[in-house]
């Protein structure tokens, strides 16, 4: 049997025209996808039951052993730390957030190590975005700034930019030029019309001198900012002012290296310069599927879109305090769930340390490097392939995604959903 | 001293779902660096160096890559990279993971695996039941 129109649950780009063949309840071919996404529907290495610490081994367990003992971890912890969320859907996340509200916890999800920053900088001087099916029909200028979509996104080029058609470009694959900035030759730098270069840290400064050569002050910018010179700063601006309508793109390149939320804040500024002389929009890469979705749950209910701190019985938000980096560097949280994501992999050493000293359940489908510090991890289904639910692509746009073959296993949603249940039967919470 | 740099890789994503695999150990464990600077570091490619940041210390296996610039070294972000990420965020919540300055030396000892690293850490490493 064939599922058409299948919405992919790997990265932010959320490409909803895979075709995938399934056989006796098995997946057997992905076609349209890219290798990420092919990857994670071909996946064969799932838990098929909850797995328990034991001394120095693992055990297998019940879900109804797993779920007690998640209740009873949750309700003992003075100062747990619910992280995550990126990799599921939006019936969960909206789960989670009960959750934390409920035992005065702090809930974080991947954003604050993707595009927190670019939050921050967004709260400061708002966001000029659009859509992705705007940029595909628009855009005669994209630039790809500190990111690589062609081994991040796979399809983004294909589908939104260089390879895309445009309903209002005679012949988009002509007609579009596309400016990579990176501080490495990548292989989206290969196919760019203009690739700057530009020396690691230097980001806020050629921002600035872009900024300023678009202010027509082009005379007070040096001849080399950052490693580039500044006639190719100016080659790039008359491209962006002859353009009808541009979009920028920007990935970690920004976000994680010196300036953090500073550079985003100037490369909005930059648009908001581009605008008075043509259109410019500009959109954050975001890479874990739901990430974009746990920002839009999260600020419905607490009305900040993560890192939030429920101890004072009222919703607080103070990255670089509430964060969950920050808050395993200082040893501070005395429990953790964790629930599609993997901070074993992905944190600084310094943060996963704290996860070995205190009690943590992980709900993942598959063996993660978070695992190693779980005392118990529960197995759900994988949302988008044998689970329901909505995400939200990087552009904002909800998409509610199907399932392709018939769960084995309980979904993140109902997972949580029982937790939270026999939370409140034990707390009497309404 | 070198500039640390760490992001995605297109064969690092693939193995992302499935790392407890030697393929995601292989992958997340490579130090792309110029031509170049391993001919200075008097290396091979495929040798094995140790990176040392202020944080820490890790053992991973050369690539040579010449679309990086001299004087910097590219690792794709996982446990192997995060080995030697400081935890500090200037107050934002987000690490620093590009830019961070890092000594390379030599070193004949092999790679540690991932599960290696996360057992230093206290973690239990996950074997099928």
């Amino acid at each position: 049997m064939k599922h058409y129109d299948v919405v992919c649950p790997f990265c932010g780009c959320l490409c909803d025209d895979l075709e995938i063949t399934v056989e006796n309840n098995r997946i057997i071919g992905v076609d349209n996808g890219c290798t990420l996404g092919n990857a994670k529907f071909m996946g064969k290495e799932r838990l098929s039951s909850p797995i328990r610490r034991n001394g120095d081994g693992w055990e297998t367990i019940s879900y109804e052993e797993a779920v007690g003992y998640t209740v009873d971890m949750l309700l003992e912890a003075d100062r747990p730390l619910l992280y995550g969320w990126s990799g599921t859907h939006g019936e969960a996340q909206c789960t989670g957030v009960h959750m934390c509200e409920l035992v005065g916890g702090i809930i974080d999800s991947t954003t604050s190590v993707c595009h927190g920053p670019s939050i921050l900088a967004i709260q400061e001087v708002g966001h000029p975005g659009c859509t992705l099916g705007r940029v595909k029909n628009r855009a005669d200028v994209v630039i790809y700034w500190g990111c690589n979509p062609l081994e991040a996104h796979p399809r983004h080029m294909s589908r939104y930019t260089t390879y895309a058609d445009g309903y209002f470009l005679d012949n988009a694959f002509r007609e579009r030029k596309v400016i990579v900035v990176d501080v490495r030759k990548t292989e989206t730098a290969r196919v760019a019309d203009e690739f700057v270069r530009i020396k690691p840290g230097g980001d806020y400064a050629v921002l600035s001198a872009l900024r300023a050569i678009v202010r027509g002050k082009g005379d007070m910018v040096p001849a080399s900012v950052a490693g580039v010179s500044r006639s190719q700063l100016e080659r790039m601006v008359a491209m962006c002012k002859d353009a009808k309508f541009g979009a920028v793109f920007f990935g970690l390149g920004l976000t994680m290296t010196k300036g953090k939320y500073k550079n985003i804040r100037n490369a909005i500024e930059l648009v908001d310069e581009l605008s008075r002389h043509t259109k410019f929009t500009i959109t954050p890469m975001r890479g874990h599927w739901n990430v974009y979705g746990s920002n839009e749950v999260f600020t419905w209910m607490t009305g900040y879109p993560y890192a939030i701190d429920f101890c004072r019985g009222i919703a607080f938000y103070n990255p670089g305090e509430t964060s969950a980096i920050d808050i395993l560097a200082r040893k501070e949280c005395d429990a953790c769930l964790i629930v599609g994501s993997d901070p074993g992999a992905h944190f600084p050493r310094g943060c996963a340390e704290h996860l070995a000293d205190i009690p943590v359940v992980v709900i993942d489908p598959v063996p993660t490097m978070t695992t190693a510090f779980a005392n118990v991890q529960i197995p759900v289904a994988v949302s988008g392939i044998d689970a329901e639910g909505t995400a939200y692509r990087m552009d904002g746009v909800p998409i509610r995604v199907k399932k392709v073959i018939e769960p084995t296993l309980p979904s993140d949603s109902e997972v949580l959903g029982d937790i939270f249940a026999r939370m409140k039967e034990a707390t009497g919470y309404d | 001293m070198f500039i640390l740099n760490t992001g995605r890789t297109i064969t690092q994503g693939r193995h992302v779902e499935h790392k407890f695999h030697q393929g995601y150990a292989e992958v997340a464990s490579t130090c792309f660096i110029h031509p170049f600077d391993l001919m200075d570091l008097d290396m091979e490619e495929g040798e094995h160096v140790e990176v040392a940041s202020a944080w820490g210390s890790v053992v991973l296996k050369t690539e040579s890559c010449e679309d990086l610039p001299r004087g910097t070294i590219f690792v794709p972000l996982g446990p192997f990279a995060n080995h030697i990420i400081p935890p500090r965020t200037h107050s934002t919540g987000m690490p620093d993971f590009k830019n961070i300055p890092v000594e390379l030396t030599f070193t004949e000892r092999e790679r540690p695996t991932q599960w290696d690293l996360m057992e230093q850490l206290g973690g239990k490493r996950y074997e099928t039941l």
